[in-house]
């Protein structure tokens, strides 16, 4: 799983748009969706695995935050899948 | 928004050809869809955009929504955002000396809406450098990025 593949899921999705406007705590989170709050805790560590979320310790709980600099990730992904894709096809033209 | 060009030693309809019919041969082996890493994938003028596995499962990877044989095509790009939301790649063939220029560029397209859709500005802005900053790796020489 990289954080294409994270954003492929639409609860992801719209678990960043609910951050991005604030940080919250999973208890918070969950009560804007539908799914169960481990259902969104899973989410969330996905979201974390691929670095497009991070957490902070506030007293007894855990804050998620949108991690902006996640989205480097994406770029990477994107930009390393047309380098390989770019250079085996200037190999097979000359094939 | 991301833009890269490579120089292909062959003319813009051959060019075109192994971009479209054979895709399968220079898409990254580590990111098939169908879990075959020898898996056909196939871009239609019909405007198919797809991989089919050796045991037939077929995945769609988007649309064609222009395809202009030896110029240009436009894409609806759904790995990583989806059908729903998909990204958007445009391809041009242009004649150059010593062959063809083979130039992508990959748009956010309907996925950014999704991600960063209302008054967020800061974070809208921040998914337009994210696509911004890969512009500058387009400088690089020809064959290799």
């Amino acid at each position: 799983m990289d954080a294409l593949d994270a954003l492929g899921n639409p609860t992801r999705r719209e678990i960043l748009n609910e951050l991005r406007r604030a940080p919250l705590p999973v208890g918070a989170l969950a009560t804007r969706f539908d799914v169960s709050r481990p259902a969104i805790s899973r989410h969330l560590r996905v979201l974390m695995d691929v670095g497009l979320v991070s957490t902070e310790e506030h007293g007894t709980q855990n804050v998620y935050a949108v991690r902006v600099q996640g989205f480097a990730v994406v770029r990477e992904y994107i930009d390393s899948f047309w380098d390989v894709a770019l250079s085996q096809l200037a190999a097979l033209a000359q094939e | 928004m991301i833009a890269k060009s490579v120089v292909l030693a062959c003319s813009a309809e051959r060019a075109f050809a192994l971009f479209t019919e054979h895709a399968g041969k220079w898409w990254p082996r580590e990111r098939r869809h169908t879990g075959d890493a020898a898996s056909v994938i196939r871009i239609e003028a019909s405007g198919r955009f797809f991989e089919r596995a050796h045991d037939g499962v077929e995945v769609e990877l988007g649309a064609v929504r222009v395809f202009e044989p030896a110029q240009r095509l436009i894409l609806d790009w759904y790995p990583g955002t989806g059908a729903t939301f998909p990204t958007r790649v445009e391809v041009t063939f242009e004649p150059v000396a010593g062959g063809t220029q083979v130039t992508v560029v990959h748009e956010t397209g309907a996925a950014r809406p999704d991600l960063f859709s209302d008054n967020a500005a800061g974070y809208r802005r921040s998914w337009d450098q994210v696509f911004a900053s890969l512009a500058a790796y387009a400088a690089a020489p020809c064959v290799d990025y």
